[in-house]
C-alpha cells in the first residue's frame, strides 16, 4: 500500500508540476509579465512533487488509522490544507524592483496549489482500489 | 535732462546686471530614480513615478529650484494587499489625492552639502520643510541624493500609533543630465 501510494504521489506531483509550468507559460504570455525571478520554474516540480509526496504519506497513515472511513477524512484534509496554503501567497512580498507588480501574483500562484489535489485525487484510482465499498444490492 | 540720462543709465545698469546673472543649469530627470521609504517592520516600498523641473547650479544655489511631483498610485511595497491598503482613504488616499507636491523656495549650501526649502504637500496638507541633500556632478551628468524624515501624523496620514512608525525615513537619489 506504501509503495503504490508513494508511486501515486511522485506520478500525480510530476503532472501537477507539468501542469503548473504550462499555466506559469499561458500566464505570463497573456499578461505579459515575467514572475521567474520570484516563481522559479525549476522549483515549481519540485515543489509539487513533495507536496504530494506528503499527502501520499499522510494518506497511508490515516489508512492505517481508520481503515475504510480514511478516504473521506484525507480527501477532506488535502482539500482544507490546499485552501490554507494560498493564504501565504496574498501575504508574499516580492522584491521592490520586480518588473512585474504584485498585484497579479496571486493570479498566478493560487490556481498552482490546487493542482497536487487535482493530479493526486484523478489519477488516485489507477493506483489504489477504492477503500470505501460500494453497498450491496 | 540729468536726470533722464541718470534713470537711463540706472534702467540700462539692471538690464545687464539681471540679463548676465548667471542662471541655474536645467537638469533632466534621468529613469534610474529611486523614491524609497521605510516605516519600521516590513513597512516599506518606493515610489514608481515621479516628475518635475529641476533647476541648479552648484556656484549659485541661491538661483536653482526644484518643482518635482510624485505620482501616489505608484507606490509599491512588493505587496499587493499593502498597496491597496496605503492607497486607500485611511493613508494617502490616491483617488482624492494624487499627488505628492515639492515646491522649493530657497536652496542654499550647508556644509559641504546642501540644503532646500520648500512646501511639501502631502494627503492634501502642505508644509513648509527642509530638506538637506548632496549634489554629484559627474560631466553632464550628475545625481541628488537626499535622506530625511517626514512626520506622518503632520500630514494626518493613518492613525496615531500602530504598527507604522511615526516618522517616515525617505531615501531619495534622481540621476539626472544636462538639458
Amino acid at each position: 500500500m506504501l509503495k503504490r501510494l508513494l508511486f501515486l504521489g511522485i506520478v500525480s506531483g510530476l503532472l501537477a508540476g507539468v501542469a503548473a509550468i504550462i499555466y506559469q507559460k499561458v500566464y505570463s504570455t497573456a499578461l505579459s509579465v515575467d514572475f521567474s525571478a520570484v516563481v522559479k520554474t525549476a522549483a515549481i516540480p519540485i515543489a509539487t512533487i513533495v507536496g504530494c509526496l506528503l499527502a501520499a504519506l499522510g494518506n497511508w497513515v490515516l489508512y492505517l488509522l481508520l481503515k475504510s472511513k480514511s478516504e473521506v477524512i484525507f480527501n477532506l484534509l488535502f482539500a482544507i490544507l490546499s485552501f490554507a496554503s494560498i493564504a501565504p501567497a496574498f501575504g508574499a512580498k516580492l522584491p521592490l524592483d520586480s518588473p512585474a507588480p504584485p498585484e497579479l501574483l496571486p493570479g498566478l500562484v493560487i490556481p498552482m496549489h490546487f493542482f497536487p489535489i487535482m493530479a493526486y485525487l484523478v489519477i488516485r484510482p489507477l493506483f489504489i482500489k477504492n477503500v470505501v465499498e460500494a453497498p450491496k444490492a | 535732462m540729468k536726470k533722464l540720462i541718470l534713470s537711463t543709465a540706472t534702467l540700462l545698469t539692471l538690464v545687464a546686471v539681471f540679463a548676465f546673472a548667471p542662471a541655474a543649469t536645467n537638469w533632466q530627470i534621468a529613469s534610474k530614480y529611486n523614491i524609497r521609504f521605510t516605516g519600521g517592520g516590513d513597512v516599506g516600498g518606493i515610489f514608481k513615478t515621479f516628475k518635475g523641473s529641476i533647476a541648479f547650479d552648484e556656484q549659485n544655489p541661491g538661483a536653482s529650484n526644484f518643482a518635482l511631483v510624485v505620482e501616489v498610485a505608484s507606490v509599491n511595497t512588493g505587496n499587493a494587499l499593502m498597496n491597496n491598503h496605503i492607497k486607500s482613504a485611511e493613508w494617502l488616499d490616491a483617488t482624492k489625492f494624487p499627488q505628492i507636491k515639492f515646491t522649493s523656495k530657497k536652496i542654499e549650501k550647508a556644509g559641504a552639502a546642501y540644503q532646500v526649502t520648500g512646501d511639501l504637500e502631502i494627503h492634501g496638507v502642505t508644509k513648509e520643510v527642509k530638506l538637506p541633500f548632496s549634489f554629484v556632478a559627474k560631466g553632464a551628468a550628475a545625481t541628488f541624493n537626499g535622506t530625511f524624515t517626514v512626520s506622518r501624523n503632520d500630514f494626518h496620514i493613518g492613525k496615531p500609533g500602530g504598527d507604522v512608525d511615526e516618522n517616515i525615513k525617505l531615501e531619495i537619489s534622481v540621476p539626472v543630465t544636462k538639458k
